[in-house]
C-alpha cells in the first residue's frame, strides 16, 4: 500500500497552480486535504504523475459573509466550518453538517472543496450544497466561471471540472428568517459515511402553511438529489402528521438506491422514509421555535 | 469468596510498568527497529480464489533499478522444507504445504511470489510488472457444497474436503434421544472474522554469515515454539537462531504460527546475505493473515417437563479455509468437549466436521471456543420458549450446585472451584430481574422492544499438557521461568511467554515479588527473546496468569528459600524456619511478632556471589533459579453476563442499555490488568456479534479488504461495562490463580444474541446468525410485518 512515483509541486498562488494544471493536464492532480486522494493513491487506484499541493495558497481558505452570501474558500477544513463562530451564529446548518463528517482527524484536514470535487454520493457537502443551491466558482488559466452545485456534481465521483480547472469558492445563500432546517443520517458507526442521509429546510407562512420546502436525499442515487416536484406541490399545505407520513412514503420511492454489503436497497428506502419523517419533524420544531 | 491469604504484591492495583514507554511513544515495535541496509520484501498475491499457476515471469520486474529479485515457490523450496501437518490424531487428515505455492493458489490473496527491493515503494512498483499466467479453477466458497461428493477438491491427494471429523457418544444418548420425546432443535452460526491486531504482521531477518547465525525480530506470542519451527524449516539448528519479539501491537492468536511470508523473508535474508524486512499492510492483514470462526452448529435436545436436560447432541461444521497452520481439529473440538459448561448433562454426543474451502486459513482467535456459551445458553432459551418457562428457571434447574463439585462432564472433563449458580443469582439480584421483566411487558405495549440476555460462561483456561493429550492436540502446556538475584540485589526474571500488550511485565513482576518477598517495582521482567527467556509455550489459551504467573511465582519462592538459608547462616541461626522475606528484607519471627533483621536482599546476594566460602555447607554460589511447571489439565473460570438491549424495530439498531458481568477468575494478580482484559474481551465479543465480518462473494473474492468495510467499533459504539467479582481460588494452582481474558468474548456473544432474541420474541424472531446488523434485523422484521 504505497503510492506510485509522482512529482510534487507546491505553487504559491492560484495563478501558478492554474498554469501548472494547464501544462501538465491529465497527468496532474490537485491535492487538498488528501483524505480521499491519498487512500486511492496508496491502493494505486489513482497514479497521478504530478501532485499539485494547493494547501499553501492562502487566498483559497477562509469563511466570509459577503453580498448576502456565505462564501467558503475551497480549502476551508470541515473542522473550520464546525467551529466557526460566524457560522454557528448565523448559519448553524453548516456546522451541524460538518460535524457529521468522519472523525476529528479527518475533519482537521479534509476540505469542502475536496469533498465537492470528490462527489461521493454519501458525502455531506454534496448533499448540503445541492440542498441549499450553493454556487461554485471555478478558476482556470482562461478565467473564472460559476456553476450551481446541482450541475457541478454529475455522478458518482464525477464532476464538471476541466483538467486545468480549480474549484475556488463555495457560496451558500442564507436561510430565510424563521426558516427551519434539519440534517440526519444513518451510519453503521459514528463517523462512517452515511448509508442514507436526508437534509431539509422548511419555511412556513404566518398561517402555518408551507411557503418553501427543500428536501434532499443522499446515498439514494448516483448523486444527492432534491425532490423538486414534491417541494413545489408542498407549497400552501399544512405540515401535519399525515403530510409528514405522505412525505416519508414519497422518500421511500425516490431515487434508485443500490445494495451493498452494509445495506440493501430496500433498507435504504426504509431509512430514507424514516429519516424524512425525522428531519421534517425536527425542522418544524425549529420553524415554530423561530417564529 | 477468596480465602484471605496474606498476599502483598498479588492483588495490588499496580499501574502497568510498560505503559510509560508505550504511552510516551518510546515503544519499540518492528518498524521502530532500524537496521541499516535492510532490503524490503513485498508479496505478489493471487487475484483468484482458486487457480493453477501456469507461469511466473519476473524479468521485467527484476530489470527495474533497485529491485534485487523476484522469488517463487520453486526458489524457496531449495532453501526451506515443506510444512507437513500430520498430527497423530484420529480423524485428522495429513496436509502438506510448500513455503510459497508452486502450482496452485487456494484463496484470494494467497501468495504467488516475493519481491525484494531497496525499499517498499520500489517493491510495489515491481509488483505491477510481474507477469503471471493463471488458469482459474472453480472456487469452493460454501463449506456444505465442499462436502458434496462431486465437489471440486482443495487438495486432490486427500480425495475429500473433509479435513477432520471426530465424534463421541455416551452409551445411552442415542437411545434416550429416540425415545419419542420431543426433540428441541437449535441452530447457531458464526460468520468469518479476523483478529485485526492494530500492528499487522512484520519481520526483520538478519543473517550473520561469520557466526552462521540468524536473528529475527518478529511480533510473536510464542517465541520458542516459533524458533523450533523456523529452525526446522530452514534446516538450521535451534542454536543458530535467535527470535526476538519486541513490543507487539496485539496478537489475539494471529501471531502464534510461523507464517509463509515470515519463513520466506528469513530464507531470503540468509540466501542474499543481507537483512530483509517485511511489514504487512492492512489489506494483506485483513485478507491473508489468518481468519477465524465461520461455523454452523446444531443442538438437538430432549428435556423433562420441568426443563431438565435429559440428553443432547451437537453437530459442528467449521469452514477452515484453504490452509492448515494448526491441526484442523484444534478449534472446534474444544467447543464439543466443554459444551455443557455449568449445566448437568450426562447423556451427550457430538460430531465435529472441519472443511477446507478457498478462503484464507483459520487460526485460533481470542476464545477459539467462543461460541460455546452461546450454543448452550441459546439452547436453554429455546427450551424455555418451547416449554413456556422463564429462561432463568431452566438455567436454575439444570445448574451444577456448590455441593456437586467437582463435577465430571460427560466428556470426562472435571469442573471444580467454580460458582456459576452464585454468579448468576448475584447478577439477577443486581439487575432486578423480576422488576425488569414487568417493565419489559409494559414497554412492549408502547412499542419499545427491550430484551434481557443471560449467558453463563465456563471458561476453559490454561490448558495443561494433560488436556492437550486428551483432546488429541499435539503440544505441551508447561511453562518455564527463571529468577536471578544479581550481586547488587537487582532482581531479573523471565518467563517463556511473550507479550502482545497484556501487561505481562507488570503481572509477572508481581508474582515473582510475591514469591521472593520483594516489591514488584524492584523486579525487572525480560520477555520475548529466545536467548534470554527459557523455553516456554508462549501466550495463548488464557495461560498467562496460571502458567506464566504461576511458574514465576514458584521460581520466586525457590529464590526466597535460598536467600533465607543464606540469611540464617549470616544471622548465626541453625534454621531458617522463623525467617521470611518481605519488601526486600529478611524478617524474623519471635513468638507471634515479626522483626526486621536489618539484612537486605543485597546483603545476602553479595555473600552468595562474592563471598561463597561463607555460604552454608555444600551450597552452590549465586542466586539463580530455573523452574518449569505443568499446570493442571484445565483451570476453569466462570462468569455470568447480562445484556439489556432495546431494539429499534424501525431502523434495526440495537442499543445496549446495560451490561453487567459477575465474574470468578480466581486469584487476581492485578485488578487493573484483569479489568482491562475483561473490557477488551467483552467488547471483542460484542464487536464480532454486531460489526466484524469477512465477506467473500460467490467467486471467492474477498470484499472486506479495508477498514471501511471490515467494521470494528470505536469508543462511541461500546457500552459501559459493570463488573462484579465473586472470585474463588483454584486449589490446585500456585497462589490459586486461574486464567481469564477469553471468557468475556464467550459471554458477550451469548448475552447479546440472547437479549436480541428476547427483545424480538413478540415477532417470533430468534437470532441464530451474526452479525446482528441493522440491515439484517430489518430483513428479519420485514418478513414478519
Ligand atoms: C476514514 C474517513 C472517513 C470519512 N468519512 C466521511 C464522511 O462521513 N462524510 C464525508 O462527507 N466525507 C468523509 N470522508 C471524506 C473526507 O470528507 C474528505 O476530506 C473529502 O472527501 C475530500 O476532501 P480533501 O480535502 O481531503 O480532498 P483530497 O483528498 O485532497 O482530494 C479529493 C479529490 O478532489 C480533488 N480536489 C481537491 N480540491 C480541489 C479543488 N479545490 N479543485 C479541484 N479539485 C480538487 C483532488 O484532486 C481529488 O481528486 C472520510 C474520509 C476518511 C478517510
Amino acid at each position: 500500500m504505497k503510492p506510485g512515483k509522482f512529482t510534487y509541486h507546491a505553487p504559491e498562488n492560484l495563478h501558478a497552480a492554474n498554469q501548472l494544471l494547464a501544462e501538465l493536464g491529465d497527468d496532474a492532480k490537485i491535492i487538498a486535504g488528501g483524505q480521499s486522494l491519498i487512500p486511492v493513491m496508496n491502493l494505486r487506484l489513482a497514479q497521478p504523475d504530478h501532485l499539485i499541493d494547493i494547501n499553501g495558497i492562502s487566498e483559497l481558505a477562509g469563511i466570509h459573509q459577503e453580498n448576502g452570501l456565505f462564501t467558503l474558500g475551497c480549502l476551508t477544513r470541515h473542522a473550520d466550518v464546525e467551529t466557526s463562530p460566524l457560522l454557528m451564529d448565523k448559519f448553524p446548518l453548516l456546522p451541524a453538517a460538518a460535524k457529521r463528517i468522519g472523525h476529528l482527524a479527518i475533519r482537521n484536514r479534509g476540505t469542502i472543496g475536496g469533498s465537492l470535487c470528490n462527489a461521493d454520493p454519501a458525502a455531506e457537502w454534496p448533499l448540503i450544497a445541492i440542498l441549499l443551491d450553493a454556487h461554485l466558482s471555478i478558476q482556470s488559466s482562461g478565467g473564472e466561471r460559476h456553476t450551481p452545485a446541482k450541475e457541478f456534481i454529475q455522478s458518482v465521483y464525477t464532476v464538471d471540472l476541466g483538467a486545468d480547472e480549480i474549484l475556488t469558492t463555495v457560496a451558500f445563500p442564507p436561510l430565510a428568517r424563521g426558516e427551519g432546517w434539519a440534517v440526519n443520517q444513518i451510519c453503521r458507526r459514528t463517523g462512517d459515511f452515511a448509508l442514507v442521509s436526508v437534509a431539509v429546510t422548511l419555511k412556513l407562512d404566518r398561517q402555518g402553511h408551507i411557503e418553501r420546502l427543500r428536501l434532499c436525499l443522499g446515498s439514494m442515487d448516483v448523486t444527492p438529489f432534491r425532490l423538486i416536484d414534491v417541494e413545489q406541490a408542498a407549497r400552501g399545505k399544512i405540515p401535519d402528521k399525515a403530510w409528514i407520513h405522505e412525505m416519508a412514503g414519497i422518500a421511500f420511492d425516490a431515487g434508485s438506491p443500490e445494495s451493498d454489503m452494509h445495506a440493501s436497497a430496500q433498507y435504504r428506502r426504509e431509512m430514507a422514509a424514516h429519516l424524512t419523517s425525522e428531519v421534517l419533524t425536527e425542522a418544524l420544531g425549529r420553524c415554530r421555535a423561530g417564529t | 469468596m477468596l480465602n484471605k491469604t496474606a498476599f502483598s504484591s498479588i492483588g495490588k492495583r499496580q499501574p502497568r510498568s510498560e505503559d510509560y514507554r508505550l504511552l510516551t511513544g518510546r515503544g519499540r515495535y518492528i518498524d521502530d527497529i532500524d537496521i541499516s541496509g535492510a532490503l524490503h520484501a513485498c508479496f505478489v498475491r493471487s487475484p483468484y480464489a482458486h487457480a493453477r499457476i501456469l507461469s511466473i515471469d519476473g524479468a521485467d520486474a527484476e530489470d527495474l533499478p533497485g529491485v534485487v529479485g523476484v522469488f517463487t515457490g520453486n526458489d524457496l523450496s531449495q532453501w526451506t522444507t515443506k510444512l507437513r501437518m500430520a498430527p497423530p490424531i484420529e480423524g485428522v487428515k495429513p496436509l502438506e504445504m510448500t513455503t510459497l505455492p508452486i502450482d496452485k493458489v487456494l484463496f484470494h490473496g494467497d501468495l504467488v511470489a516475493c519481491i525484494v527491493a531497496e525499499d517498499r515503494y520500489l517493491a510495489e512498483d515491481a509488483m505491477e510488472l510481474v507477469d503471471i499466467d493463471y488458469e482459474p479453477l472453480p472456487p469452493i466458497t460454501d463449506m456444505f457444497k465442499a462436502l458434496e461428493d462431486d465437489s471440486f477438491l482443495i487438495d486432490e491427494t486427500l480425495g475429500t474436503n473433509l479435513i477432520s471429523q471426530q465424534s463421541f457418544a455416551t452409551p445411552d444418548v442415542h437411545r434416550i434421544m429416540s425415545n419419542g420425546d420431543k426433540v428441541i432443535e437449535s441452530t447457531f452460526s458464526e460468520h468469518r472474522q479476523t483478529h485485526l491486531p492494530i500492528e499487522t504482521r512484520g519481520i526483520i531477518a538478519q543473517w550473520d554469515a561469520g557466526c552462521e547465525h540468524l536473528t529475527v525480530h518478529v511480533g510473536n506470542q510464542a517465541t520458542h515454539p516459533y524458533r523450533s519451527a523456523l529452525a526446522a524449516r530452514l534446516r538450521i539448528s535451534e542454536s543458530q537462531l535467535t527470535v526476538i519479539s519486541p513490543d507487539v501491537g496485539g496478537g489475539f492468536g494471529q501471531k502464534i504460527a510461523l507464517y509463509r511470508e515470515e519463513l520466506t523473508v528469513a530464507a531470503l535474508a540468509r540466501y542474499l546475505n543481507q537483512p530483509v524486512r517485511w511489514r504487512e499492510d492492512r489489506m494483506e492483514n485483513l485478507m491473508a493473515a489468518s481468519h477465524a470462526r465461520e461455523d454452523w452448529v446444531r443442538t438437538r435436545t430432549v428435556v423433562e417437563a420441568d426443563g431438565r436436560l435429559k440428553a443432547m447432541s451437537l453437530e459442528i461444521v467449521e469452514d477452515f479455509g484453504g490452509y492448515c497452520f494448526y491441526p484442523a481439529n484444534y478449534l472446534a473440538r474444544v467447543i464439543a468437549m466443554i459444551l455443557s459448561g455449568p449445566y448437568k448433562l450426562q447423556h451427550y454426543a457430538y460430531d465435529v466436521k472441519v472443511v477446507l474451502t478457498n478462503k484464507c486459513g483459520n487460526g485460533p482467535m481470542r476464545a477459539p471456543m467462543a461460541i460455546t456459551s452461546w450454543i448452550m445458553d441459546g439452547t436453554i432459551d429455546n427450551i424455555a420458549r418451547e416449554l413456556g418457562m422463564d429462561p432463568v428457571e431452566v438455567r436454575r434447574i439444570n445448574m451444577i450446585r456448590e455441593d456437586e463439585f467437582p463435577y465430571q462432564m460427560a466428556t470426562g472433563e472435571t469442573l471444580e472451584d467454580i460458582n456459576p449458580f452464585e454468579t448468576m443469582e448475584k447478577g439477577l439480584a443486581l439487575i432486578g430481574y423480576e422488576k425488569l421483566r414487568k417493565q419489559q411487558k409494559a414497554d412492549q405495549e408502547q412499542g419499545i422492544y427491550r430484551g434481557i440476555g443471560i449467558c453463563n460462561v465456563v471458561e476453559s483456561t490454561t490448558y495443561g499438557s494433560k488436556f492437550y493429550k486428551s483432546a488429541g492436540i499435539p503440544g505441551s502446556g508447561h511453562e518455564a521461568a527463571w529468577v536471578r538475584v544479581e550481586p547488587s540485589g537487582a532482581i531479573i526474571a523471565s518467563v517463556g511467554i511473550s507479550a502482545t500488550g497484556q501487561g505481562y511485565e507488570t503481572a509477572f513482576a508481581q508474582t515473582v515479588a510475591e514469591g521472593l518477598g520483594v516489591n514488584a517495582e524492584d523486579v525487572s521482567v525480560q520477555l520475548g527473546n529466545t536467548d534470554v527467556a527459557p523455553y516456554g509455550m508462549g501466550s495463548r489459551g488464557a495461560r498467562g496468569g496460571t502458567a506464566g504467573g504461576g511458574t514465576a511465582y514458584l521460581a520466586g519462592q525457590d529464590a526466597q528459600k535460598k536467600v533465607l538459608a543464606i540469611a540464617a547462616k549470616m544471622l548465626g541461626l541453625n534454621t531458617d524456619e522463623q525467617l521470611s522475606m518481605k519488601g526486600g528484607k529478611v524478617w524474623r519471627r519471635l513468638d507471634e511478632d515479626w522483626s526486621d533483621t536489618k539484612l537486605t536482599l543485597a546483603d545476602v546476594a553479595r555473600i552468595a556471589y562474592l563471598d561463597p566460602t561463607n555460604l552454608p555447607q555444600g551450597m552452590e554460589p549465586g542466586i539463580q533459579i530455573h523452574k518449569t511447571y505443568d499446570p493442571p489439565s484445565m483451570t476453569y473460570s466462570n462468569s455470568t453476563h447480562f445484556c439489556q438491549v432495546v431494539v429499534d424495530v424501525k431502523t434495526g439498531a440495537v442499543c445496549i442499555e446495560r451490561y453487567l458481568i459477575v465474574e470468578n477468575c480466581g486469584t487476581v494478580i492485578n485488578p487493573l490488568i484483569v479489568e482491562g482484559q475483561q473490557h477488551g474481551a467483552t467488547i471483542m465479543g460484542l464487536s464480532g456479534t454486531l460489526f466484524e465480518q469477512v465477506i467473500y462473494d460467490e467467486n471467492g473474492q474477498n470484499l472486506t479488504g479495508s477498514l471501511a468495510d471490515y467494521l470494528i467499533p470505536t469508543a462511541t459504539e461500546v457500552p459501559d461495562l459493570e463488573i462484579v467479582h465473586m472470585n474463588t481460588a483454584n486449589k490446585r494452582t500456585p497462589a490459586g490463580i486461574k486464567g481469564m481474558a477469553e471468557g468475556g468474548v464467550m459471554g458477550a456473544i451469548g448475552a447479546l444474541s440472547n437479549s436480541v432474541s428476547d427483545a424480538l420474541l413478540p415477532f417470533g424472531i430468534v437470532i441464530d446468525k451474526h452479525p446482528i446488523s441493522p440491515n439484517v434485523l430489518r430483513t428479519l422484521l420485514r418478513e414478519k410485518e
